[in-house]
């Protein structure tokens, strides 16, 4: 059967990764701290994606940004999920050949669905994830776009249609308000986001407790759920939410070695 | 040395990266002469059918590819789209001829669950026969591995299935004749076990596969 998906998405800032709250950012530390205080090989075994959005404002440096995607893709053996700062088909092959396997797209829906097309036609839907901002506002979702700062105007119903009549091939749905508060995702939102499309949903903001996983895996609105809270999920984070949520009862992917004990193993054999 | 194909047909960096991992050499190119001389193949592929089979006749490597595997029988591992094209015809956007090496089409899914969303996105598990050589040596029947697709072989013998998965209905997840092997799944993007098939397939000696 297919499992859900536990992700955790890194966001990066002129060479620094961040956190978000309500998509206000806050530096954390750069690519040796994460090393540091993330143990890479065991934290890539126990997610099944990464994703890295660049979040830089204004204009993005996607020279640095996908140098990073080098170092970060080496020998991490899973998909990984790269955007922000997509802007043309070239951005789309940088990315990809710096160690992406699927691309993220904000701003292009709304402004250069065209792009979205291209990118659609050319590395197939499959590769297209359209990440949709959201923010409450009485009884609608408004979508927001350039890194949550520009209110379309749009409702969420609206752009969701739209991201998968040219080609988006899933979602990644987030809630602004709910971003870096720990508060638990939005489960009203993912639910009326599902109702409305067939293509799988990326659940993401307002993880602040292993229990958020499982609410929102249980529902089955999300066919996956992300988290971009640097700071909840430091040293064995990941490893322990991961286990808590297979002790729930949730089917997650099983493999059996990191990479170290992959080596022995085969060395042994 | 293994062969990784050139038709830019997606990214290839991360089954690179692998085969690193693996202290295996790897090449990526799309000249006739390396290919016919490889230890083993290896055809990528993300992207369409019709634009995959477009790519390879553009480049000339139809007659290469069947010479290097018919003619000097090297050992290929189709992966994803690359294994999808092995079959007769795909209908991704419109009936495209493939390379016709395993009889089948490619097909969209189609459910009548309605719950069940497309592309098939995730981590899902294989029941595997164990054929031989195995690719699958080492793993548990069951053993999960990344998927990413909308589209899927039908095989006219079930001989040439190795591996069986379920989503919505039961589909072929790899096929396996000869010297020819294919995986729907994606080896370079699941994990330990993905590592042990790759591991497995650059391991086989020429004396394991009868062609």
């Amino acid at each position: 059967m297919l499992k859900n998906r536990l992700i955790f998405t890194l966001l990066y800032n002129n060479g620094s990764y961040i956190l978000s709250r309500n998509f206000r950012v806050q530096t954390v530390g750069n690519l040796d701290w994460l090393k540091e205080y993330y143990n890479f090989n065991a934290i890539a075994f126990s997610i099944d994606e990464l994703v890295v959005l660049n979040v830089e404002r204004g204009k993005k440096n996607n020279e640095n940004f996908s140098k990073h995607l080098i170092q970060l893709s080496k020998n991490c053996f899973l998909p990984i999920s790269a955007g922000g700062g997509i802007h043309s088909l070239e951005d789309a092959y940088k990315l990809l050949n710096s160690g992406a396997d699927k691309l993220v797209v904000n701003t292009p829906i709304i402004e250069q669905p065209n792009l979205v097309s291209l990118l659609a036609k050319t590395f197939g839907s499959q590769c297209v994830i359209a990440s949709i901002d959201c923010k409450k506002d009485q009884d609608n979702y408004y979508v927001y776009t350039k890194n949550g700062i520009k209110n379309t105007g749009l409702i969420m119903e609206e752009v969701l249609k739209k991201a998968e009549k040219i080609g988006a091939g899933e979602i990644y749905l987030t809630s602004i308000d709910r971003d870096g508060t720990g508060q638990g995702y939005d489960i009203d939102l993912i639910k009326r986001a599902s109702n409305l499309t067939k293509l799988p949903i990326i659940a993401s903001g307002g993880v602040g407790k292993y229990e958020h996983f499982v609410d929102c895996m249980k529902n089955g609105y999300a066919t996956a759920t992300a988290t971009a809270n640097i700071y909840n999920f430091i040293v064995d984070g990941l490893i322990k939410a991961r286990q808590y949520i297979q002790k729930q009862g949730i089917e997650l992917a099983r493999w059996d070695y990191n990479l170290q004990n992959f080596n022995n193993y085969f060395k042994n054999h | 040395m293994i062969v990784i194909i050139d038709y830019k047909m997606g990214n290839i960096k991360s089954l690179e990266n692998a085969l690193d991992f693996l202290g295996c050499k790897s090449c990526v190119t799309n000249k006739a002469e390396i290919i016919l001389s490889a230890d083993k193949i290896i055809l990528p592929g993300v992207g369409a059918f019709d634009l995959a089979m477009k790519n390879l006749q553009k480049l000339n490597l139809i007659e290469t590819l069947n010479q290097a595997v018919f003619e000097e029988n090297i050992p290929i591992l189709g992966i994803c789209l690359g294994m999808q094209i092995l079959a007769d015809t795909g209908e991704e956007n419109g009936p495209t001829d493939g390379l016709g090496w395993i009889n089948g089409s490619v097909r969209h899914f189609s459910f009548s669950d309605s719950k069940l969303r497309i592309p098939h996105v995730g981590f899902n598990s294989i029941r595997f026969e164990n054929k031989s050589p195995n690719l699958f040596n080492g793993l548990a029947n069951g053993a999960d591995f990344y998927f990413v697709h909308s589209y899927h072989m039908i095989c006219e013998r079930d001989s040439d299935v190795s591996s069986w998965t379920n989503y919505g209905e039961k589909f072929v997840s790899s096929v396996q004749k000869g010297n020819i092997f294919g995986v729907q799944f994606h080896p370079e993007k699941s994990q330990s076990n993905g590592l042990t098939i790759l591991k497995n397939f650059i391991s086989f000696h020429g004396g394991d596969i009868k062609c």
